[in-house]
């Protein structure tokens, strides 16, 4: 008996077993434990389930009726985070290493758990049939349960073999994960899935015969993966560069924006339009805006700057009530925000630098936006709304996420404001949005805005939708990251004046980084809590995620016949959703244990 | 400048971009402004481009959304019928899958021109809710469904369960309809409400409740899928409810009610003259001059005064097809025939009747 074994039965001992109380506590709770399993294996295994009914309707569950010669738009916006994802993961390459003999025990604990399910899976599974009565049928079988215990047995003691060779080659873990990513695409040429075919007077084939994946779907996946992978080479190779990784953190704020105007609408690209009108507009602003920030600092322009900024407001204001392009009306009110924080931000040269570089980049995605957005060509859609399924699910959890995150911090500032109107205002919005219920809010958009607008006025609903989202988790934000900021010592900001920051610095540099470290377990909870109350636009008839399985595939008849077979679509979207909420608790979990949270 | 001038301004000039955006997504946004009393919704869809249509969210065999997302079934086939007239192009539809509860809501808001959607016509919704009702197109009626095990035969009555679990959905007049009834037929029986109809089924497959009540349409569809026909039993053969249904659009808009009423006519009228979207091409329309007047003979002069072309009606023929095309595609697989029953032409003794096209 090696030691390993020793220490293990010791382990148990004194954790499972210590008492006749947490004996009994032990027992009973791997039975349970087990006994839920068991029922949920055999629920699954149950013939009467037709899993074809999650399977077939994927393209349903993730775009709905999204149209199929657009597709492409859809995998670029996949493609584009996934690309960014491999630039980011060389970029802020792990220098942690595991050894060869970590990885297979990773593996045999993986064949383990496969092994032990093998074993303790029921062979008899209950059908209930047409008459209600409750009846078994064996659904697992021994044949098949040797077939599959042998091959996972030998797994077992190969990788058991392997793992206490004590192999000592060592590698990185970010090239681990780009590894273990290639499985499933590996996978997906090899094996073959059970596929709905008809045959010749349009009737379903039964049983299903085993088809290799479409190649509508590995061909993309495979390129995306290929770039993912280059992507993450480029980026270790620039691993050390600074600027790229500042580029690379600003890409990533404004990817959802790209994608939700560029990819979601058709372009209307207007050449003429383009080179007449928006790009001398970009131009012309941008130049104006760059010369403030150079000469800023310039003790002659320094002393007309009141002038100028007043000259400024006086033609946005009237800007604003004259018929110019919409291009330009933005761009000169990017311009007179830019314009009053710049004297608030550093000035030196390097600063003045990054600041004519974040300059252009929000004048180009204010173009963007609004060219983009405001294009008249939207893809058609045999249906209300384009979003529908998980790409909608998506877009309230995003999108509700990254507008209402900075609308937090916003609010949370602003309630704790010095002039009393700031924070009254504040302080009125989020105790107006948090005392009533998100499904109240919902009804609101989907009822009542409509009259709240001026004539002429109407958003799609899921506008709306986003709106009254953004202000709900926005509030919700708010009072949390206000929880971060009282858990700054005084001394903090005392020491912040002394050394004369000016306030907006104060906050940037010190108060805000050590507010929000402290509150990055509320945050991530009320992210997962948005992305799991977006299924409640149900009732107000948007077609979310859930939706989908539990109305409308039950109800798909010739020649699929999915009619009953609303409860494994059930269980697959509780996976999904775990799925997505247990990787994004995983993540941010790393997060704080790289910032060292709760070591200080 | 004061560093407290700068924030009052910081935060003004913020109010400002936040005004100016939403002002900028109100001009994408915009829609022509609608004036609802003077102009037809037929003026407004033809300006639009496409139709709105108000289709359940999922009803077996009547609005269905495939795997890849297209819509199929019988009301969604009459939503298509509409776009072909108006049109002369049938997939010029947007569809807007409703609940129950908010399909009068949508209508009245304008979200949709008309909707196809499992809706009774009653006499309450007629006259309070400001909608109209087109022609019927499907008479359906509330039946219940048993189990042999249970007794139940296709001769049993109200009467007959007495002291069974009824499972319905909640807060339709489906429930009012069987409370009432068992009450009428002296039967006490315990109520079980669902939210949906798949959840009924569900608990009466599991032997949770003993009977389910809701349209005859649903049931048989239902029983046909599940397989059982030996072992579940639909009765009373006589529905204990009428459930017309059929169009419904918003009231005093005459001239879009006759393009609804008069596509559903038309496909009615091609069924009796057993014209359909395979042969309406070699109808010889001087040997049978109603067919002809309906298909745009004379210049069409029926459908231009309607303000459709004068084809109107043969591309509802020619690309959705006529009544009994539209029927026997989408129910008949469902073990739903027209043969005898209340949705049979009025020459065999059914109720589908359509006026005259002169």
């Amino acid at each position: 008996m090696n030691l390993e074994f020793k220490k293990s039965i010791a382990w148990m001992r004194e954790n499972l077993f210590s008492s006749i109380p947490s004996s009994i506590l032990t027992v009973a709770t791997s039975f349970f434990v087990l006994g839920f399993f068991r029922g949920l294996f055999g629920f699954a295994m149950a013939s009467d389930k037709d899993w074809l009914s999650v399977l077939n309707n994927m393209q349903l569950y993730m775009v709905q009726a999204y149209p199929e010669e657009d597709f492409i738009r859809v995998w670029i916006s996949v493609g584009l985070a996934l690309v960014f994802a491999g630039m980011s993961i060389g970029l802020w390459k792990s220098t942690e290493e595991s050894s060869l003999s970590e990885v297979f025990s990773k593996f045999l604990r993986v064949s383990l758990a496969f092994l032990f399910f093998t074993v303790v899976a029921p062979t008899f599974s209950s059908v209930t049939d047409n008459d209600g009565i409750i009846q078994t049928e064996e659904s697992f079988p021994m044949e098949t349960r040797l077939q599959l215990l042998i091959p996972s047995a030998i797994l077992v003691v190969v990788f058991f073999v392997l793992k206490n060779l004590k192999l000592n080659y060592k590698f990185n873990k970010s090239d681990l994960l780009c590894f273990y990513l290639a499985i499933p695409i590996v996978l997906m040429w090899i094996i073959k899935l059970p596929t709905i075919q008809l045959d010749s007077s349009n009737q379903r084939i039964f049983p299903d015969p085993l088809m290799p994946i479409a190649d509508t779907t590995k061909t993309p996946w495979t390129i995306i993966f290929g770039l993912f992978l280059a992507f993450y080479f480029i980026g270790s190779r620039f691993k050390d560069s600074k600027n790229i990784k500042r580029t690379m953190s600003i890409s990533w704020v404004l990817l959802p924006l790209f994608i939700f105007s560029w990819i979601f609408k058709k372009p209307e690209i207007d050449l003429p339009t383009i080179l007449g009108q928006d790009i001398p507009i970009f131009i012309g602003i941008f130049l104006i805006g760059a010369l403030t920030i150079t000469f800023i600092n310039n003790p002659v322009v320094e002393k007309y700057f009141s002038i100028y900024l007043g000259v400024l407001i006086a033609i946005t204001g009237i800007a604003l009530f004259i018929s110019i392009p919409i291009l330009l009306k933005s761009a000169l009110l990017l311009l007179v925000l830019f314009t009053i924080v710049i004297p608030a931000v550093s000035s030196s040269t390097k600063g003045k630098r990054n600041l004519i570089i974040v300059w252009g980049v929000s004048l180009f995605t204010l173009s963007v936006l609004i060219r983009g957005g405001s294009s008249d060509t939207q893809i058609i859609v045999q249906q209300q709304s384009i979003f529908g399924g998980f790409s909608l699910t998506w877009l309230l959890a995003i999108f509700g996420t990254y507008v209402s995150f900075p609308l937090g911090v916003l609010l949370a500032l602003g309630r704790n404001s010095k002039l009393p109107i700031v924070r009254l205002v504040c302080t009125g919005i989020i105790e107006l949005t948090r005392s009533v219920p998100y499904i109240t809010w919902l009804f609101f958009a989907s009822v009542t805005m409509a009259v709240f607008l001026p004539e002429g006025v109407n958003f799609e609903l899921v506008v709306r939708v986003l709106m009254v989202t953004a202000f709900f988790s926005g509030a919700y934000f708010a009072e949390n990251i206000r929880g971060g900021l009282q858990s700054i010592p005084k001394g903090q900001y005392e020491a912040a004046d002394a050394i004369g920051m000016s306030p907006f610095q104060k906050t940037s540099l010190i108060v805000m980084p050590q507010a929000l470290r402290a509150i990055i377990p509320t945050l991530v909870s009320s992210a997962i809590t948005a992305f799991k109350d977006s299924s409640l636009v149900t009732i107000i008839g948007l077609i979310d995620f859930l939706t989908i399985g539990k109305v409308i595939i039950g109800t798909q008849s010739i020649p699929v016949n999915f009619v009953g077979h609303d409860r494994e679509n059930l269980l697959f979207i509780a996976f999904f959703y775990w799925i997505f909420t247990f990787t994004l608790s995983r993540r941010s979990m790393k997060v704080e244990k790289r910032l060292g949270l709760g070591e200080r | 400048m004061s560093k407290k001038a700068i924030v009052s301004l910081l935060i003004l000039s913020m109010i400002a971009v936040a005004c100016a955006t939403e002002e900028a997504v109100e001009e994408v946004a915009v829609e022509e402004e609608h004036d609802h009393s003077d102009e037809s919704t037929l003026d407004e869809v033809i300006e639009r481009g496409f139709l709105k249509c108000g289709i359940s969210t999922g009803a077996t065999g009547f609005s269905e959304q495939a795997d890849d997302g297209s819509f199929g079934g019988f009301d969604v086939d009459f939503c298509y019928a509409v776009a072909a007239a108006v049109f002369g192009d049938y997939s010029k539809v947007e569809f807007k899958q409703l609940t129950s509860a908010e399909r009068f809501t949508s209508l009245a808001a304008g979200e949709v021109d008309v909707l196809f959607r499992n809706t009774t016509w009653t006499q309450s919704r007629d006259t309070e809710l400001g909608n109209d009702f087109g022609p019927t197109t499907y008479f359906d009626g509330q039946q219940l469904l048993g189990r042999k095990a249970d007794g139940i035969t296709e001769s049993s009555t109200l009467a007959d369960i007495d002291g069974l679990r009824v499972c319905t959905n909640a807060g339709t007049t489906t429930e009012k309809n069987i409370t009432e009834g068992a009450g009428l037929a002296g039967a006490t029986i315990e109520l079980v409400t669902v939210e949906a109809f798949a959840e009924a089924v569900d608990k009466f497959i599991a032997g949770e409740c003993d009977i389910i009540t809701t349209d005859g349409s649903a049931l048989v569809g239902r029983r046909a899928v599940n397989d059982a026909l030996n072992d579940w039993v639909i009765f009373p053969t006589s529905p204990i409810s009428k459930e017309p249904l059929g169009p419904t659009y918003r009231s005093n808009d005459s001239e879009w009610a006759d393009v609804v009423n008069w596509t559903v006519y038309a496909t009615i009228i091609a069924d009796e003259y057993g014209v359909t979207s395979a042969n309406v091409d070699s109808v010889d329309t001087d040997a049978l001059p109603e067919l002809g007047r309906l298909f745009g003979a004379n210049d069409g002069e029926l459908q231009t005064k309607m303000g459709l072309s004068a084809d109107a009606f043969y591309n509802v023929i020619k690309q959705v097809g006529n009544y009994d095309q539209i029927y026997s595609r989408n129910l008949n697989p469902l073990g739903l025939f027209r043969e005898g029953g209340a949705n049979d032409r009025w020459t065999n003794g059914g109720l589908i009747y359509a006026p005259p096209a002169r």
